[in-house]
């Protein structure tokens, strides 16, 4: 593990930052900071506000109070050119899939400044290390779900982005496709990017983290490296961590629950 | 989940259901989950927080048809010449049914969703396209009834209850072969083509169909002749491929006795052909579930598309680098996305064959040579009426989702976005139709008309920065979703439609008056150059 150097510079930084949709509270005061270099393991229960925090932060959400500094701005100041520096793989592949994976990725790199030919150039060496060369040229809505993950992975990375956003990056890829980008963003925080990694999927989390920040009911309830975690909480994997800290003792007594309740239909019928 | 009307309707008839080995309380089921997704619409990724409107955008939708409807009435009442007449209201309401039918409820028939749905499971097969085909009738069967009922209530005032049943057996059969037709088109296509391919070839086939039908009732109306509204009726062997003529002629057959052969091939044809095509539907339609896998298919080319005329116009059109990324994005989603195609292509065909209506018109009364005399290519103008419908359309996009890059990156003037998508829209879309159409009013009035084309591009400029104005509030391009398309500022849109009037009639103005045009010209390419330029406003 390595330890998290708050003398290096300071990437993001979010201070009482709340959000409300309608009457719910969404976030209800997360303060964080984030360092050059670290991988943030960003979890918590669904509907705990991991989206809405990244969707701020990029400016896909309006309407919030408090304060997110990134690169040492501002984000409400109105100059969007902090935007330059970040990559973002949003859940649930959204992509306008009636383009090819060219037309895709020269589009998204040139909106992040970059030349076509430079961007054109870029992306059909990473999308052949990708091994997707042989459908370049075909639409992404032929593509399976992995597929389309890798191209939304390929354009986060393309502009070569100081902080990246993963939310939920490894769905649908298959066990190598895993290896390599769990690799590819490891040496790239050794190279200096910060990222910031949503998942769900707790054993990933733990292993390519060196920080993990859990959210829960609107703000953060743990914060650290996973070592520290595991000594706090005197737990030894980060999914029963997870179970301890948003106060969840009862998968068992549900599970059984739940299954009597299936074994009715056997007696109704 | 409501009790539906139409279900309850359908109970009554269930025996029939049961008869033919369908589990009726299953196809009830399926059809009660159908209905209700029918009357919900997707939320939009940024609208979220707006206001929500509720109710039943579909029933709202009914009443425009009811609107529609009223077209028929003239026809209905004007005579007793049954063959003409009829054949109008018939052509009419079958181009209205049969484009609805394209339009919306493709995605019923070609639903793949249902597939891992409800095929997975235990309910048979046959209960299943059952269900679907009542799904589709009972649609068919609300908007025939929103068209047709007030046409229907006023024959029977004025012509009589015999005429009224013949009517309302007649648009039933309609109704029947229209939905079947459909259906009957796609397991052909099915039959023979795969993956994206067959994609791309139903959206070209509905975009044609929908065009077809409107020339088709163009070429209805030509295969009379007027002479003071005395009706002749010549019957050619060509009348046969027009079935709007078959409903036409029970009614020449049963109310005017007119038992002359044609009129009675006609008549057996308007009963057999839609009891046959539901015959050979029945047969097809284990083969069509079959086939329907294909859509599921992931198969596509995988070849790099050669841009040169569109980088061309590009480097003519954009100033900007990011000018330049949004408008061959722009282009692209154009030619690519199919929904979008869908909603805009029929739009753009109609307007092609607008003027040439005019000039068909004026041919079949006066010759050639006054013709060039005449002021007959300002008809191009009504090419100009499809502006603010398509730059309406523009914000809309089949693939909405994928709309977070806009907000994601650095763009530095968001203004681009919108510029540049409207002149890929001037440049992909509008000016196929405009030069095309522009050769034939050269060829017809000589190059003595080039300033007035030249004044109707500048104007149709100015009309898209306008409409763009009165029309799409900064929205992204392609970032909402089609479900949001209808409900939109009607009178807005129908404003701009005259405005496109009002330019035909400033024209006509400045071109009585001596170089009156060449002022013209020259106005309008100062007010466009001062609107692209400022027009956008930024937040």
């Amino acid at each position: 593990m390595i330890e998290i150097d708050t003398n290096s510079e300071k990437i993001l930084s979010i201070s009482n930052l709340t959000m409300r949709y309608g009457a719910t509270n969404v976030l209800t005061g997360v303060d964080l900071d984030v360092y050059k270099g670290q991988i943030i393991g960003y979890i918590g229960p669904n509907g705990a506000g991991k989206s809405t925090t990244v969707k701020i932060m990029l400016g896909l959400v309006d309407g919030y109070h408090g304060n997110v500094e990134i690169f040492g701005q501002d984000i409400s100041n109105g100059d969007n050119s902090y935007k330059q520096r970040i990559g973002y793989v949003p859940e649930n592949a959204e992509v306008y899939d009636n383009l090819t994976a060219s037309e895709y990725l020269t589009f998204t790199g040139q909106l992040y400044g970059m030349d076509e030919s430079e961007a054109e150039y870029k992306a059909i060496r990473l999308v052949e290390k990708f091994g997707l060369g042989d459908v370049y040229h075909t639409r992404i809505s032929a593509y399976s779900k992995g597929m389309r993950q890798k191209v939304l992975i390929i354009a986060s990375l393309l502009h070569d982005p100081d902080l990246i956003f993963l939310d939920e990056p490894l769905s649908g890829l298959d066990a190598n496709s895993v290896m390599i980008i769990k690799e590819i963003l490891a040496q790239l925080a050794a190279e200096g990017k910060t990222i910031f990694y949503s998942s769900h999927i707790m054993d990933v989390v733990e292993k390519i983290s060196n920080r993990i920040v859990l959210l829960a009911d609107g703000k953060i309830i743990a914060d650290g490296s996973f070592e520290e975690l595991k000594q706090k909480n005197k737990e030894g994997t980060l999914e029963e961590i997870f179970n301890e800290l948003t106060g969840f003792d009862q998968h068992k007594q549900i599970a059984e629950e739940v299954v009597s309740i299936v074994k009715e239909v056997g007696n109704n019928a | 989940m409501r009790n539906f009307l139409s279900l309850r309707i359908l109970d009554r008839f269930q025996f029939i259901f049961r008869f033919l080995g369908i589990e009726y309380e299953m196809m009830r089921k399926i059809l009660a989950m159908k209905l209700t997704m029918d009357q919900r619409r997707v939320p939009t990724i940024f609208n979220q927080s707006k206001n929500k409107e509720t109710g039943n955008q579909f029933f709202k939708s009914l009443g425009l048809y009811a609107l529609y409807g009223l077209i028929l009435i003239p026809f209905i009442v004007m005579g007793d010449h049954y063959v003409f007449q009829m054949s109008i209201v018939f052509g009419i309401s079958m181009f209205i049914l049969m484009t609805s039918m394209i339009s919306d409820f493709s995605t019923v028939l070609l639903d793949v969703r249902d597939k891992a749905i409800l095929d997975t499971k235990p309910v048979k097969k046959k209960t299943i396209s059952a269900s679907k085909i009542v799904h589709v009738s009972i649609y068919m069967i609300q908007l025939t009834g929103a068209f047709a009922l007030i046409p229907i209530i006023v024959s029977i005032f004025v012509k009589g209850i015999l005429f009224g049943l013949i009517f309302i057996l007649e648009i039933i059969l309609i109704g029947l072969f229209i939905v079947v037709l459909t259906a009957l088109v796609y397991i052909f296509i099915l039959r023979f083509f795969n993956g994206e391919r067959l994609k791309d070839i139903i959206n070209y086939v509905q975009i044609l169909l929908s065009v077809g039908i409107a020339v088709g009732y163009q070429v209805l109306i030509r295969s009379f002749e007027f002479v003071d509204l005395d009706v002749t009726f010549h019957f050619q062997w060509w009348h046969i491929f027009i079935p709007p003529m078959w409903y036409g002629a029970p009614f020449e057959l049963i109310l005017n006795q007119n038992g002359s052969k044609a009129i009675i091939l006609f008549s057996i044809l308007a009963l057999i052909v839609p009891l046959i095509s539901i015959f050979i539907y029945a047969l097809l339609v284990p083969s069509f579930e079959r086939n329907l896998q294909k859509l599921l298919n992931n198969s596509g080319d995988n070849k790099k598309k050669k841009l040169r005329v569109d980088r061309f116009w590009q480097k003519v059109m954009c100033r900007t680098k990011e000018e330049r990324t949004f408008y061959l994005f722009a282009i692209r989603m154009m030619k690519q996305e199919r929904e979008f195609k869908l909603k805009v292509y029929p739009l753009l065909g109609m307007s092609f064959i607008f003027p040439f209506i005019f000039v068909a018109n004026f041919l079949s009364m006066e010759s050639f040579g006054d013709l060039s005399n005449t002021k007959m290519y300002l008809t191009i103008y009504f090419i100009n009426i499809i502006i603010p419908s398509i730059v309406h359309m523009v914000k809309f996009s089949g693939k909405y989702k994928g709309a977070w890059i806009y907000r994601a990156t650095p763009i530095q003037d968001q203004a681009s976005i919108y510029r540049a998508t409207l002149k890929a829209f001037l440049v992909k879309l509008y000016f196929p139709v405009f030069f095309v159409t522009s050769i034939v009013f050269v060829s017809i009035h000589s190059f003595t008309i080039i300033l007035d084309l030249a004044v109707v591009l500048a104007v149709a400029f100015l009309h898209t920065i306008i409409s763009y104005k009165a029309l799409n509030n900064e929205l992204y391009p392609f970032s909402q979703s089609f479900a949001f398309a209808q409900e939109t500022n009607v009178a807005n849109n129908i404003l701009m439609m005259i405005i496109g009037g009002v330019f035909a009639g400033i024209h006509f103005i400045a071109s009585v008056i001596p170089f009156g045009l060449y002022g013209y010209l020259v106005i309008l390419i100062v007010v466009n150059l001062v609107l692209w330029q400022k027009g956008f406003r930024t937040s």
